[in-house]
């Protein structure tokens, strides 16, 4: 009889991973053991919640603007793009043109440092400073052109906000951008470089089928390295994507390796993108109707449901506005949600534990939005 | 044997490094950067716009020492910049541009009093 079969075995043991391991990133997971192998993994969010839906029902839509950075700190322009869509929706507001393709570089531009930090997490999590180090700090430049265009390095506070973007780009921004696309080309060569180890630690990992994708809610990178070309950037065009041309790349293994090869390869596609942008960014007004940051939210009525492809997956704002100067409800979807419950308590069951950071990070999670 | 990650060695033994020695230098801040604030009060209307729009409730609209009183007999805004996010919007709903936020951003302080910043500093 082996152990596997008894029901208790004098190495049974529960812990946590995280929400204080320095590789979890403010989420826990409570996973129990028998030896080296996981048993059940329990997922225990909480941890971050700052309740972003209440606070926004108590202020003004400019001022959310500024508060919906924070909803995920790794990619706080595209959580901005979102906030910004839903006022637009119900205020009815025409975009000029420009602040559209500012919208899109910046959003863009979000997502590769995003991906970028999903290398250097993946990395660290396996015990691979060098990446990590590497990763953070070609992020950097990134994290420069955003400070010089938005002002704040991480934080863009509501840089794109309802009715446009705050403020014009600064002369030197185009050129600071298409120079900036070198810089990201050798990043991303260095991460898709084959690696042995990384493929040792990666490969035939957390695999998940494309059925049990599509049936707990996987979005994003997660759901297009399991087979399935979904993306809301081409089957439900924001903003100006349906005049750019852009392929998105689709995995058929769902294993962690593959789900990392899709974020990759989508850095290529999000830097063909904002060349394209570049090239076309008309000249004219970025901002609609006045140049205060007002918002005469009184006149907006109705509700309204807005979704975007995020680097993570599909972000979504729900928001109701019944003619007072605050929205009367937000609802916010965030992609981790479904990916860190469901499927990573799934994935984690049966696998060894030196394989649990693998995992947790391959499946490209926020805390920040799965708490909100 | 591989050549490349020699090659990457040697490139790399020739490269600036990515970093500063941050005392003696910093890394370039560009204009728009958000930090302190600089309120210019001779052109402040006390209108108060600034107060209402922070979302952090940082800004108080409060009277200036007796000493200066007489010249400033309205109520202008201090900010605590312990609960300052630094969005910015003061400075865009100001309507005659006095209170700007300036590229200073080394704040770090010890002393908690030093966080508030007054409108007229008594000498």
């Amino acid at each position: 009889m082996t152990s596997t079969e008894k029901k208790f075995d004098e190495s049974d043991f529960s812990m946590f991973f995280g929400p204080a391991h320095p590789g979890s990133g403010n989420f826990s997971v409570k996973v129990d053991m028998r030896g080296e192998r996981v048993l059940k993994a329990t997922a225990d969010p909480g941890y971050l919640h700052r309740g972003f839906e209440k606070l926004m029902e108590y202020r003004e839509p400019m001022q959310n603007a500024v508060i919906s950075d924070r909803v995920c700190v790794l990619e706080p322009l595209q959580w901005n793009l979102v906030h910004a869509e839903a006022v637009d929706n119900l205020m009815e507001y025409d975009v000029p043109e420009r602040a559209k393709y500012i919208r899109v570089i910046m959003a863009e531009l979000s997502r590769i440092q995003s991906h970028f930090i999903w290398y250097a997490v993946m990395s660290l999590g396996t015990g691979f400073m060098t990446g990590f180090n590497v990763s953070m700090g070609y992020r950097d430049y990134i994290l420069d052109v955003f400070n010089l265009i938005t002002g704040g390095r991480v934080y863009p506070a509501g840089y794109l906000c309802p009715g446009g973007v705050r403020k014009d780009f600064p002369e030197t921004a185009e050129k600071k951008i298409l120079k900036l696309l070198d810089k990201i080309e050798y990043m991303r060569k260095f991460a898709t470089k084959e690696n042995l180890a990384w493929l040792a630690r990666f490969k035939d990992i957390g695999v998940i089928t494309k059925e049990d994708a599509i049936k707990y809610g996987a979005t994003g990178p997660v759901l297009r390295g399991s087979g399935v070309s979904a993306d809301v950037r081409r089957d439900d065009p924001y903003e100006v994507y349906d005049q750019l041309e852009f392929d998105i790349p689709v995995y058929d293994e769902g294993d962690a390796y593959h789900r990392f090869r899709v974020g990759m390869e989508e850095i290529e596609e999000s830097m063909k993108i904002i060349k394209q942008a570049v090239e076309r960014l008309p000249k004219g007004e970025v901002k609609t109707p006045n140049l205060k940051p007002i918002v005469q939210f009184r006149k907006a009525k109705g509700e309204t449901y807005v979704r975007n492809e995020l680097s993570r997956g599909e972000g979504t704002f729900y928001m109701v506005a019944t003619g007072e100067k605050t929205p009367y409800r937000v609802k916010i979807r965030g992609p981790s949600f479904s990916h860190m419950i469901p499927i990573l308590e799934r994935l984690l069951t049966g696998v060894d534990y030196a394989d649990v950071p693998a995992i947790y990070w391959s499946l490209y999670q926020c805390p920040a939005d799965v708490d909100r | 044997m591989k050549v490349g990650p020699v090659l990457e060695v040697f490139k790399n033994l020739f490269k600036k490094p990515m970093t500063v020695m941050f005392p003696k230098e910093v890394v370039e801040i560009p204009d728009r950067n958000r930090g302190e604030h600089h309120l210019d009060i001779d052109k402040c209307s006390s209108c108060g716009s600034c107060a209402r729009i922070c979302p952090n409730n940082a800004i108080e609209m409060v009277e200036v020492p007796p000493e200066f009183a007489e010249k400033y007999p309205k109520t202008y805004p201090q900010v605590d910049l312990g609960k300052c996010c630094f969005c910015a919007l003061c400075e865009d709903i100001c309507p005659k541009d006095a209170i700007v936020l300036t590229t200073n951003v080394f704040l770090a302080t010890f002393d908690i009093n030093t966080t508030i910043k007054p409108p007229i500093i008594a000498e």
